[in-house]
């Protein structure tokens, strides 16, 4: 048990490393400069042609101590990291990348935690079913249409939801994260307001997750269901429902939480498109908009963030997996 | 295999979804061929045309914001976006297969070099990392995302293919081309590489998949090449022009429609493929079925059903299997008496696990029962409702299956595994009871009662196939099937596994059918024999007299082949292999290695007849003789000889 804590650990530092590693240096060894790149965007952006753009880059280049050798680049990448310092961003200048992803990380958090535990349990339950041996025939149907659904990259759904809920109904708002002229107050109306501009992401996020975790389940059920400890069940003379549940059910819903924790610790990342469609104010658009104003340490900080709460969360995965299988806690 | 031969066409794994997902691929790339060929590629141009306008005779999918044809634009987009896809189809796969052979053939620093590596790349999130390297970029070439993409998607493949190696390097045919002397390099081309097309295509169709989805997604976050119309570059810039808010439908939908059908086309294609490569998966959904023809095929082997508690008629069990219906228990009838203990033996393949479970109506697809019957103490067990029939397991009739080491449910402790089974049957009693009842049965077969806490895996395989039988007796049952209850053990632990179900047989005065492949076992614990070649019961009685005096000839070949009494082994084994279920010969299914076989033999079936009074068997030497002539031809040792006594059960 303690090995395995100690393996994982050490696994876990491995990623880690060499994840951030890669980071800081794929981007170094592509031809181009963000910096020159950012400036002229903001130049052009506010009017100015010609002030000496290599002055000013040269500048900055000093300041963010982009001038200094690469190793030393790199550990100051490090130092950075563990502090959490990424930096100022570059277009919108005195604010830190940190206080940018700090206001948005709560609206991500918020829509997608609501999207992925609603997908999880209502996709869960319908593979089940679906694997379960005297379902309804019509079920059977639901098949394809989950297939259907899960292959369509989810962000085109946002697309089609807002013209139909917005656009041509009106009952939703189209986008953004809350009314623009809304107070933000601990109260009903707020919630409300928040939670009216959350339905139509979170809808097509969870109509995509539904899709996949029920197919998910319904393959691990199948096969659980062939294991010889369901012959025995059986052989036992239990009655169906018993097999199916406790012996099925509960062994096929162990790679679904290990999914479910997986999908946790990718929830900065995965909403990315969902939220530049639909204008949210999270990570995703923090990222659009970075990437479309050239605000390379924006873009920078908040990969570097996704990268560090992917890897963490497999660490996680993997030290509470032994709670939930009985075969690690007491293996080795 | 015989189901190459049968065309591609023809073969039962293609599925409706595979059909589906080709047709709707090649549908999407011939329109990406041909289309722009008709059409007048200048419209797909900025400025080309009125922007903004609906969709109208000579537009018609309308203009956008940009003054391009929408209709031209969707079709130009498709080429290069499925270009993106097969390149990094391309690399992905090529890396993959590589580095998963390195793995799988040389194994130690190399694989776990490798795995390390893929590790990595499955934890780093690979949109975030694209986005970080694309955003570094001038000018966003979408090639070499696709060619990025590759590199980051191999991990997948190579694990497939790493493990695929490990399965196929351990099967037995490659055993045997390799003592055929085939070099690895031989093997690899001739046994594995069929195996991983399939394989190779699904993890193909997946790279695709995850390329185009990438260099999408970067295009719809502005990080695509402003210079060539792709799908995603017309959701960019619809959304750039508020598209959607302005009501232009025309404009947003068209290419959405045409990336879910490329991704539907993809998911479904790789769907279909996953039957190609799990061939485990049932082609048949569903639980234990019985298909019983309406007309009894042949009418009931007279046997003797004086107080006999168990019965079994006529049974045969089918697979039905790609390659073909496998009759993999014909027509056997043989009956029990109560405390009878009865050693049935066979080859491992000869349909003795089948048997097993069909007798306790457990046949699962592809398994089905296609005939006969099973009586217990004169009730047809294929012919009483689900519930009636889920009363008599375990209180009359119980198994301990073959796989005692997968037979316990692996996230339950032990004591709850016996207790739902007690409750199943006696109801809700106090708990002290129940515990009793388990601590009890688990001290009967030599356990400490503390076992009950332990979970399965923390259990020696001895210790499972204890629990095992002590969970299947603890009700006390009249008919006790125990498949290959030692065949998984070491000697010392067998010897003390047989005991202990042979004093529980005495305990419970019940009836034991003993499965084996063990001549040796089995002699010791049984009473009578019936020995099983091929599916088909061939001969039938007394332990004694058929060790005495054995009337068939592959009965005889077995006993021959038993270790001698000074305890050594005489590798006389039985010549040619066990046949394969698929491609019986015809007649007597034993004759191309009986030394025996007579002519009609090669045509004929033999029935099972009764020759002497208690003795039953199959073969066309009966009835004009009453014992086996002497053995005149010798048997040649040296050939390649497949030993009973100590081949692997299957
Ligand atoms: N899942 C299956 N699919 C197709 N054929 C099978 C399957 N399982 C067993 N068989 C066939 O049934 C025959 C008998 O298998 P089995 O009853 O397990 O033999 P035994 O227990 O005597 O070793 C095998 O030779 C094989 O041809
Ligand atoms: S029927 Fe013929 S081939 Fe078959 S066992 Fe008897 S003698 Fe041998
Ligand atoms: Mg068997």
């Amino acid at each position: 048990m303690l090995r395995y804590i100690g393996q994982r650990f050490l696994q876990y530092l491995l990623i880690i490393f060499i994840a951030n590693s890669l980071t800081f240096l794929l981007p170094r060894i592509i031809p181009g400069d963000p910096i020159q790149e950012a400036l002229q965007t903001k130049a052009a952006a506010a009017g100015h042609q010609n002030v000496d753009i290599q002055a000013w880059v040269a500048e900055y280049n000093a300041k963010f101590g982009l001038d200094q050798p690469l190793w030393k680049q790199y550990l100051n990448y490090w130092g950075n990291m563990l502090r959490l310092d990424f930096g100022y961003s570059l277009f919108d200048f005195p604010a830190t990348v940190m206080s940018k992803i700090t206001a948005a990380i709560p609206w991500t958090l918020g829509f997608m935690t609501m999207a992925i535990i609603i997908a999880f349990v209502v996709g869960t339950i319908l593979g089940a079913l679906l694997a379960w041996p005297n379902s309804p025939r019509f079920l059977q149907g639901a098949v394809p249409l989950l297939m259907v659904i899960s292959a369509i990259p989810f962000y085109l759904f946002g697309l089609a939801l807002i013209f139909i809920f917005g656009v041509e109904l009106h009952i939703l708002p189209t986008g953004g994260g809350a009314d623009p002229t809304l107070i933000m107050r601990w109260d009903w109306n707020t919630l409300g307001n928040i939670l009216q501009h959350a339905i139509l992401p979170a809808f097509a996020l969870v109509l995509y997750g539904i899709g996949s975790w029920a197919l998910g389940m319904r393959a691990t059920l199948v096969t659980v269901l062939g294991e010889d400890y369901i012959t025995f069940a059986q052989a036992k003379g239990l009655p169906d429902r018993q097999v199916f549940t406790r012996y099925g059910v509960r062994n096929a819903l162990l790679p679904q939480v290990t999914g479910l924790a997986i999908s946790f610790g990718l929830i900065l990342g995965s909403g990315v498109l969902i939220e530049s469609i639909f204008n949210y104010p999270g990570i995703g658009s923090l990222i659009f908009a970075a990437i479309n104003s050239k605000d390379y340490f924006v873009i920078n900080g908040t990969v570097a963030i996704m990268v560090f709460t992917a890897s963490t969360a497999l660490l996680i995965v993997d030290l509470i997996y032994p709670l939930i299988d009985p075969r690690i806690r007491f293996g080795k | 295999m015989a189901s190459q031969k049968r065309g591609l066409l023809r073969d039962p794994r293609i599925n409706p979804s595979l059909i589906f997902g080709v047709v709707v691929i090649i549908l999407m790339i011939l329109v990406g061929i041909v289309g722009p060929m008709l059409l007048n590629e200048k419209l797909a141009r900025v400025g080309a045309v009125e922007p903004n306008m609906p969709p109208s005779a000579q537009n018609v999918f309308g203009t956008d914001s940009q003054g391009r044809d929408v209709f031209t634009t969707l079709i130009m987009a498709i080429p290069p976006t499925l270009r993106v896809g097969v390149i990094a189809g391309v690399i992905s796969v090529s890396l993959g297969l590589a580095l998963g052979l390195i793995a799988g053939f040389f194994g130690g620093w190399a694989d776990s070099l490798i795995r390390t590596f893929s590790d990595v790349l499955m934890a780093i999130p690979s949109l975030a990392f694209m986005i970080l390297v694309v955003a570094r970029m001038d000018r966003p070439n979408i090639l070499v995302v696709a060619v990025i993409v590759g590199f980051l998607t191999w991990s997948g493949t190579a694990r497939g293919i790493r493990s695929m190696v490990l399965s196929i390097r351990e099967r037995s045919y490659t055993a045997v081309a390799r003592a055929n002397g085939e070099t690895e390099v031989e093997v690899l081309f001739r046994e594995v590489m069929p195996n991983l097309l399939p394989l190779m295509l699904a993890s193909f169709i997946g790279a695709v998949t995850m390329g185009i989805y990438t260099v999408m997604a970067l295009e719809v976050l502005g990080l695509g090449s402003n210079v060539i119309p792709t799908l995603g570059m017309m959701i960019f810039w619809s959304q750039r022009f508020s598209a959607v808010l302005r009501g232009m439908y025309w404009w947003w939908s068209p290419p959405i429609v045409v990336i879910a059908l490329i991704f539907i086309g993809l998911f479904f294609l790789s769907f279909g493929l996953d039957r190609f490569i799990n061939p485990a998966i049932p082609i048949k959904r569903g639980r234990s079925r019985i298909k019983l023809p309406t007309q009894p095929t042949a009418p009931d082997t007279a046997i003797d059903p004086r107080d006999a508690i168990m019965e079994v008629r006529n049974l045969r069990v089918v697979y039905e299997t790609p390659a073909g219906l496998v009759k993999a228990v014909d027509d056997v009838s043989f009956s029990l008496r109560p405390g009878e203990r009865m050693g049935l033996i066979g080859e491992s393949g000869s349909g003795k696990t089948t048997m097993a479970t069909a007798m306790m109506r457990l046949s699962r697809p592809p398994a089905y029962v296609a005939g006969g019957r099973v009586l217990l103490e004169g009730r047809d067990l294929f012919n009483i409702p689900d519930r009636e029939l889920n009363k008599l397991r375990l209180k009359e009739i119980a198994l301990m299956p073959q796989a005692a080491m997968n037979s316990l449910n692996p996230v339950v402790r032990v004591g709850p595994q016996f207790k739902d089974a007690i409750v199943a049957h006696l109801g809700r009693l106090p708990d002290n009871q129940l515990n009793e009842m388990v601590a009890q049965a688990l001290t009967k077969v030599g356990l400490k009662p503390d076992v009950a806490r332990n979970f399965p895996h923390q259990l020696s395989g001895g210790m499972k196939q204890r629990v095992v039988m002590a969970i299947a007796t603890i009700l006390n049952p009249k008919v006790i099937i125990a498949d290959e209850p030692t065949s998984a053990l070491d000697v010392v632990v067998q010897q003390q596994v047989m005991q202990t179900l042979g004093r529980l047989q005495k305990e419970l005065a019940a009836a034991v059918i003993l499965i084996g492949h063990d001549m040796g076992l089995i002699t010791q614990f049984a009473d009578t024999i019936g020995v099983l070649y091929a599916g088909k019961l061939v001969e039938r009685g007394d332990v004694q007299t058929v060790l005495d005096n054995p009337l068939h000839p592959y009965s005889r070949l077995l006993i021959d082949s038993l270790p001698t009494l000074d305890g050594k082994h005489d590798l006389v084994g039985i010549p040619g292999l066990p046949p394969e279920l698929l491609h019986l010969p015809n007649g007597c299914a034993f004759h191309p290695r009986c030394p025996f076989a007579m002519e009609r033999c090669r045509t004929e079936t033999p029935v099972l007849q009764t020759p002497l009074a208690g003795r039953q068997v199959s073969c066309h030497l009966y009835p004009e003789h009453t014992q086996l002539p002497p053995l005149t031809i010798g048997i040649d040792s040296s050939s390649a000889v497949i030993e009973v006594a100590s081949s692997m059960g299957a």
